[in-house]
């Protein structure tokens, strides 16, 4: 019978608890049907097909499943025969703090408990203010709430219309009519960003490389959008988002610092050729070939691109900063070259992500050989990835001399010793920085090219097993 | 009252699932490749941070329902960079790689029940009876505010014992940040899927243990690969390589895993005295925090190693483009949070030279040379191989017994470079110089240079002048490698004297 008693109490008191603006189920979302455009800057355009079932004339309206950074300023609603009264997004929330200061002036429960013998005491107090502590009028005493220590349970008849469990959005509807209808709401979010992922796999001994490109969409945003339509834009709009922030902590080791650094660039010759792919202004698209549901903290990844048997090849690079010399031999940068041309190519725009290069062992298992980020490079470029260090290849700058010739013109002997200690002849792109404008080679050993007013070139073969040796002479201000 | 929990778990019961979910609990094979950190430089590598990483490629045995399924793996590296992963095998089964950041934690529980019905359960402290009711669960951002039959409470904030049960998880919570592929297959099928991925914290070197011959005159060369995994999961029966060699890494940023606890706040609690009320309310809205590294396991002995032990396990030198591997030929389990070493290299006589070196500046000074073993890396010296940064211990023989004669570190040397291994400070031989006023108007003033030797055997020293430096009293100096240098064989328990300016 007690069983019975409480079940009936329970669910009497379920019912009016569900009256209120409903939360929906697990599973369940108040999203319709939903399309979503990521940009590469942290941001993202949601747009929410929804069936509302509005009364005619004026009703609030609220959208629950929104993004939980939504931009509410940006929203935009939409529908055949409604009209906007007014968009509100409310942010008062409902909290312990929030529903005594609301109660100030009104009347609570107050059920104390006796700590030795458990016994309850009801009484009804007027709450007269909240500020440090609680300050209440219980029948003709004021009183302190829990001045004494003791337990004592504060009940409140309702919670204020005002409060909330979430930031909501709301708005204002005229409808000429009655009945369901389907209403647009659009929106901008950060919290939701992608970018690019290839693995390119390298086979050296035949030139060749096999590229796979993976999109890696990230949803911070607090929310999941379900079955989403997903597209995605290969740029970003706008300025610098002030909503990011950047996390590094928990309980993981913390990103490798950022690498030292390489030949910054990684586009050699940029291209000027038009990709196969849909296009929006300035920017290239990448729509998911299905709808999908991007859960709240996911990373996804869907397949772009795979191309086989590309021509690459290895080359060496190394740069003097300033005519100095090094106490060691340094090793020469090792670069990656191949064009994402139509001919001989890639064949495609590549969105900006990281290109991890793997290369087979002796065994055939692919090891990882490198990593490097690249910008958005368009189709027919040719692209130079700095992706590591040689082990064998080195080149030691070395001052032979430094004459003062005058009061501003210095002359700087130099001598770079390239060494190779690898099976195979190769060719190092050795070049010496810091010339600014007016520095003259003098004489030199091999004949170089002067790519821009900073640096000189020399294309250095050294044979297998072997070193090669250049000098030049310089003629500066410094 | 049964009733009521059968209505309960249908209405709260969770709409049907139409994918199929498989678990891949471990892998089954293992292979796992270590990368130094290369921003280390010649610093030790710190147990409790390695900022080195690793490629483990694991191989599973998966069976697949026909239809759309999500194969989960279970078992990665807590380190693994998830933008990294590659899974082959399914072919074009694979619709999308998915990698779930939002964790199973108390606030994510209670926030899953916002809005929904949950037990209140109450516990007397006076009787210990336990009442439990019906709530609602009305707020969780600032505070738990509950609704009940009686009315709006706050969670906590009445003195008692009071905790809410939730009936089920909310979907879509996991232990750990999960990794998964959703797949699509006309049939059921059985494969055997690999998975590779890029895995922070891991880190390598070589640590290298060198034997001076009585003569002084070569050295016993022998080195560890020592390799470290700062990873609670361990890689068993591994194929496992080190790289030898710079490699450019990009920074990336991966999602740890979202865990909050329950924020519990309540309304201002002054009181009319200062006694301390007799719970302390604690808010505990914070992401979980990482566990404190636990200490560094002891360094592995030094004494091990050397000229005469036999190694039964030797690890084998390659090629990989530009870099090299270096294969332990049997597979060996690279536990979690653990360190591993295995002999890589043993070349028993290298012909070394020990010299002494100074780089004097201007001014006066008076300071120790530093003591430098030389060679050349050649098959002729009795080396010729390539050689990983690491460490270096030297030990000479006294009375039988081996004592350390000094440490330091190398960078990577390829073949037929000039190998240069700074040891010690050595204390008997010194270095003084003073100024002095040359004769003539207006000169800069020259340096005398006076090195001292209290040892009962002549030193090779090597003095290295900026390329500026003009010795004086008709002496000569030869220019090496930007440098000037002067070449001196110190007498036993004799001194020489040099004498230059700019």
């Amino acid at each position: 019978m007690r069983n019975l008693l409480l079940l009936c109490t329970a669910l009497a008191c379920a019912a009016p608890l569900f009256a209120q603006p409903a939360v929906p189920a697990p599973g369940q979302t108040a999203q319709g049907d939903v399309a979503v455009t990521i940009y590469n800057n942290d941001r993202a355009l949601i747009e929410d097909k929804r069936m509302l079932d509005l009364p005619a004339g004026r009703s609030r309206q609220e959208f629950r499943d929104v993004s939980a950074q939504i931009q509410p300023e940006t929203v935009t609603l939409n529908g055949r025969g409604i009209g906007v009264v007014e968009q509100n997004f409310d942010f008062d929330l409902l909290s312990p703090s929030a529903l005594i200061q609301n109660a100030v002036g009104q009347e609570v429960t107050l059920v104390r408990v006796n700590p030795a013998s458990g016994a309850e005491v009801r009484e009804r107090a007027r709450i007269l203010a909240a500020n440090g502590g609680v300050v209440m009028q219980i029948g003709d005493r004021i009183e302190v709430l829990r001045d004494d220590g003791l337990p004592a349970r504060v009940i409140f008849d309702g919670v204020p219309p005002s409060l909330r469990a979430r930031p909501t959005l709301s708005v204002t509807l005229q409808s000429d009519g009655g009945g369901r209808r389907p209403v647009t709401l659009t929106y901008l979010t950060p919290g939701l960003g992608w970018a690019a992922d290839y693995v390119a796999l390298f086979d050296e001994a035949n030139g060749r490389m096999d590229v796979q490109g993976w999109v890696t969409l990230t949803n911070n945003s607090g929310t999941p959008y379900v079955n989403a339509n997903t597209l995605l834009v290969a740029g970003a709009v706008g300025q610098a988002n002030p909503y990011q922030r950047p996390y590094y902590g928990g309980g993981y080791p913390p990103p490798p610092p950022p690498p030292p650094p390489m030949p910054g660039r990684t586009i050699d010759r940029s291209g000027t050729e038009t990709a196969a792919r849909e296009r929006l202004g300035d920017f290239y698209l990448y729509p998911l070939p299905e709808r999908t549901t991007i859960a709240d903290k996911q990373t996804k990844q869907v397949s772009f691109l795979d191309v086989q048997n590309t021509p690459a090849s290895r080359g060496y690079e190394f740069n003097n900063g300033w005519m100095t010399t090094s106490d060691q031999p340094i090793s020469a940068t090792t670069v990656l070259r191949f064009s994402s041309s139509r001919n001989q190519g890639l064949g495609d725009a590549l969105p900006a992500g990281t290109i991890r290069v793997y290369q087979r062992d002796a065994r055939g298992n692919p090891q990882f050989v490198g990593e490097h980020r690249i910008g958005h490079t368009p189709m027919g470029s040719d692209i130079g990835l700095a992706t590591g260090q040689a082990f064998d290849v080195k080149v030691r700058p070395v001052v032979e001399e430094r004459t003062k010739l005058s009061a501003d013109r210095w002359r700087t002997k130099m001598r770079y010793t390239l060494t190779n200690a690898s099976p195979k002849p190769v060719t190092v792109d050795l070049f010496q920085s810091g010339l600014w404008g007016d520095t003259r080679i003098v004489e030199e050993s091999m004949k170089s090219a002067r790519p821009n007013a900073d640096q000189v070139k020399w294309g250095v073969p050294i044979p297998a097993n072997g070193e090669a040796t250049v000098t030049a002479t310089f003629d500066s201000r410094y | 009252m049964r009733a009521f929990a059968l209505l309960a778990a249908l209405a709260l019961s969770p709409p049907a699932f139409a994918q199929a979910i498989v678990t891949s609990p471990a892998p089954g094979r293992v292979a796992v490749t270590v990368y130094r950190n290369g921003d280390r430089g010649l610093e030790p590598m710190n147990l409790g941070w390695l900022g080195g990483y690793a490629l483990v490629s694991e191989t599973r045995r998966v069976r697949l329902p026909a239809g759309e399924s999500e194969l989960r793996f279970e078992g990665v590296t807590a380190g693994i960079v998830p933008q990294s992963a590659i899974v082959t095998g399914l072919g074009e089964a694979v619709i999308e790689k998915n990698r779930d950041a939002r964790l199973l934690s108390p606030g994510a529980l209670l926030d899953a029940s916002l809005g929904e019905r949950v037990h209140l359960r109450r516990t007397s402290k006076a009787t210990g009876a336990v009442r439990e009711q019906e709530a609602v669960v009305r707020a969780t951002s600032d505070g738990v505010v509950l609704q009940t039959a009686d009315g709006i409470e706050a969670l906590r904030c009445s003195g008692l014992p009071e905790t809410v049960t939730a009936r089920q998880l909310p979907q879509g919570l996991s232990a750990k940040p999960t990794l998964s592929v959703r797949v699509r297959s006309p049939e059921p099928v059985e494969r055997d899927v690999t998975l590779s991925y890029i895995s922070n914290n891991f880190d390598w070197q070589a640590d290298y243990i060198a034997e001076l011959s009585p003569a002084g005159d070569s050295i016993s060369l022998f080195a560890w690969m020592t390799l470290a995994n700062g990873d609670q999961t361990g890689l068993a029966d591994a194929q496992t390589q080190a790289v030898a060699g710079k490699l450019n890494r990009e920074r990336v940023w991966v999602n740890p895993g979202e865990a909050r606890g329950i924020s519990i706040q309540c309304w201002p609690r002054g009181t009319t005295s200062d006694l301390p009320l007799e719970e302390a309310i604690v808010v505990t809205g914070s992401r979980i925090a990482a566990a404190a590294p636990p200490p560094p396991p002891p360094p592995p002995a030094a004494e091990r190693g050397g000229g005469d032990e036999m190694f039964a396990l030797k690890a084998e030198e390659e090629r990989l483009g530009d870099v090299r591997l270096y294969r332990i030929p049997e597979t060996v389990t690279v536990a979690g949070k653990s360190q591993k070493q295995v002999a890589m290299i043993k070349q028993p006589a290298v012909r070394i030279e020990s010299i002494l070196r100074l780089r004097p500046v201007t001014g006066a000074f008076e300071m120790p040379l530093e003591r430098v073993l030389t060679t050349r890396n050649l098959s002729a010296q009795g080396l010729g191989l390539p050689l990983p940064a690491g460490k270096v211990a030297l030990f000479g023989r006294r009375d039988g017994h081996r004592i350390l004669l000094g440490e330091g570190s190398i960078d990577d040397y390829a073949v037929g470079e000039k190998v240069q291994i700074p040891v010690a400070t050595a204390t008997g031989v010194l270095a003084r110089q003073s100024m002095f006023r040359r004769e003539g108007a207006n000169l800069p003033p020259g340096y005398e240079l006076v090195l001292t030797n209290d040892l009962s055997r002549p030193q090779t020293v090597e003095v290295e002048f900026p390329l500026e430096a003009k010795p004086m009293d008709g002496r000569t100096l030869v220019k090496r490698d930007g440098w000037k240098l002067w070449r001196v064989i110190l007498p036993a328990n004799g001194k020489a004297t040099f004498k230059w300016h700019i």
